[in-house]
């Protein structure tokens, strides 16, 4: 029988951590092909972590690949959130923004959630690197958080990847709830007729180079963010670089986030995620959310009171400047329909919405250089 | 919850100190205020990328 152990060497080493675990990728891997929330991360996410948490398991340790695409992808400089930012630039059509330029306060008052969810967590109890990690789950931006907790060296960072992306496909939930908690029927049912300015092509050129200037200059740790979003940004809207766009939104963008979830699951090995912590995190991931959306419509009411009638904001169109695109963007249109069906409030809530996408990179960059002055 | 003297209160994850809730206020005071900073001074570039590009294209 001893000849024939070499067989059962795995299965001696289960212990009910894994299992946990297993059913937790298997959840996350249902959710992804049943339910249709966020394939493309949950996925990988599940699989990776049900490689990582088979017992002895060869893509662990000094010559394992999860381990080595962990160390090289993220834990060096973060290259794979970042790579996938330059994708995700050249998608963002900044159009809607740029014509309606007042969406942008939105995108800042959206970020609220992040904030007060730090808050919370300090007074749970958590150190303050991992309550500022926890607090980002509400920059609604998968790269963002994986970025800032791995930065920040969080205890939490499996978790914090998965609140994040979870919570990103649960929007059409999460917002309305959220939403209707502190508004009416008859703010909800507020008209803004879409009367664009035109955007020059100039004015798209310049935009991304003068945000990463703005933005590296106030938070000069937001470059990296700031700087590989709006790099992709500049590659779409050159013009002269159109094969470079179409790669970067379409292969690069597919390859990073292949690799993206299978790696982050590095982050969910069964020693450091099957802990209580774990749930108050994505407890407060949810909280972050809900704040995130009530910051951005208290923030719509409070600039009514000082808007004419005929200008007044939806307070909607204020929760869609999370960072969730678009989804969020499509959740506004639908609500405002539902309240009135001539109410299209879908060009409004997608200038906010990727109004977002800034903010919360900005709010990223700014934590960071919180974090460094707190010599944390 | 525990009071400790050394701790403004003992919470759910640890110790909780006076500190610790200033500084998280703190925070949130500077991170929105950052936010919104950057966030208008981009609003400002806008409209003022508007108003001088506005011929350009033609």
């Amino acid at each position: 029988m001893d000849q024939f152990s070499f067989l059962i060497s795995g299965v001696s080493h289960i212990d009910w951590k894994m299992a946990v675990m297993w059913a937790i990728g298997g959840l996350l891997i249902w959710l992804a092909v049943k339910k249709d929330y966020e394939p493309s991360l949950l996925l990988p996410m599940g699989f990776g972590a049900i490689l990582v948490n088979l017992p002895l398991s060869g893509v662990l340790g000094d010559s394992g690949i999860i381990q080595w695409l962990f160390r090289v992808g993220i834990e060096a400089s973060e290259a794979m959130p970042l790579l996938l930012f330059v994708g995700i630039g050249a998608m963002i059509d900044f159009g809607p923004l740029l014509s309606n330029p007042r969406m942008l306060l939105f995108g800042g008052a959206a970020q609220f959630g992040i904030f007060f969810t730090i808050v919370l967590a300090v007074l749970l109890g958590f150190p303050m690197k991992d309550a500022m990690s926890a607090g980002i789950i509400g920059a609604a931006d998968g790269p963002t958080s994986i970025l800032v907790s791995q930065a920040l060296d969080s205890s939490y960072k499996g978790a914090i990847a998965v609140a994040a992306y979870s919570y990103m496909a649960l929007v059409p939930i999460i917002q309305p709830m959220a939403i209707r908690m502190v508004t009416s029927h008859k703010e909800r049912a507020i008209r803004m007729p879409y009367r664009p300015d035109s955007v020059s092509k100039t004015t798209k050129i310049l935009f991304p180079i003068i945000v990463t200037l703005i933005a590296g200059l106030i938070a000069p740790d937001s470059i990296a963010l700031v700087g590989f979003l709006m790099f992709g940004n500049l590659i779409r809207e050159c013009g002269r670089l159109e094969s470079l766009s179409q790669t970067a939104q379409g292969p690069l963008a597919n390859l990073i986030t292949i690799f993206l979830g299978i790696t982050v699951a590095f982050q969910m090995r069964a020693e450091a995620f099957v802990k209580w912590d774990t749930l108050l995190i994505m407890a407060l991931g949810f909280v972050a959310f809900v704040f995130d959306s009530v910051g951005g419509v208290l923030f719509a009411k409070l600039m009514n009171l000082f808007l004419p009638k005929e200008k007044k904001v939806n307070p909607m169109v204020g929760a869609a400047g999370i960072s969730a695109f678009p989804m969020s963007a499509r959740v506004i249109q639908k609500m405002g329909l539902a309240e009135d069906n001539q109410n299209h409030l879908l060009m409004h809530a997608t200038g906010a919405n990727v109004a977002g996408q800034i903010g919360s990179v900005v709010a990223g960059g700014i934590i960071l250089s919180l974090a460094k002055h707190m010599a944390l | 919850m525990r009071w400790n003297f050394l701790a403004a209160f003992q919470s759910v994850m640890g110790p909780v100190r006076g500190g610790d809730i200033s500084q998280a206020f703190g925070l949130m005071g500077k991170g929105m205020v950052g936010i919104f900073i950057v966030m208008l001074l981009i609003y400002l570039v806008i409209v003022i990328l508007n108003k001088t590009t506005k011929n350009s294209d033609k």
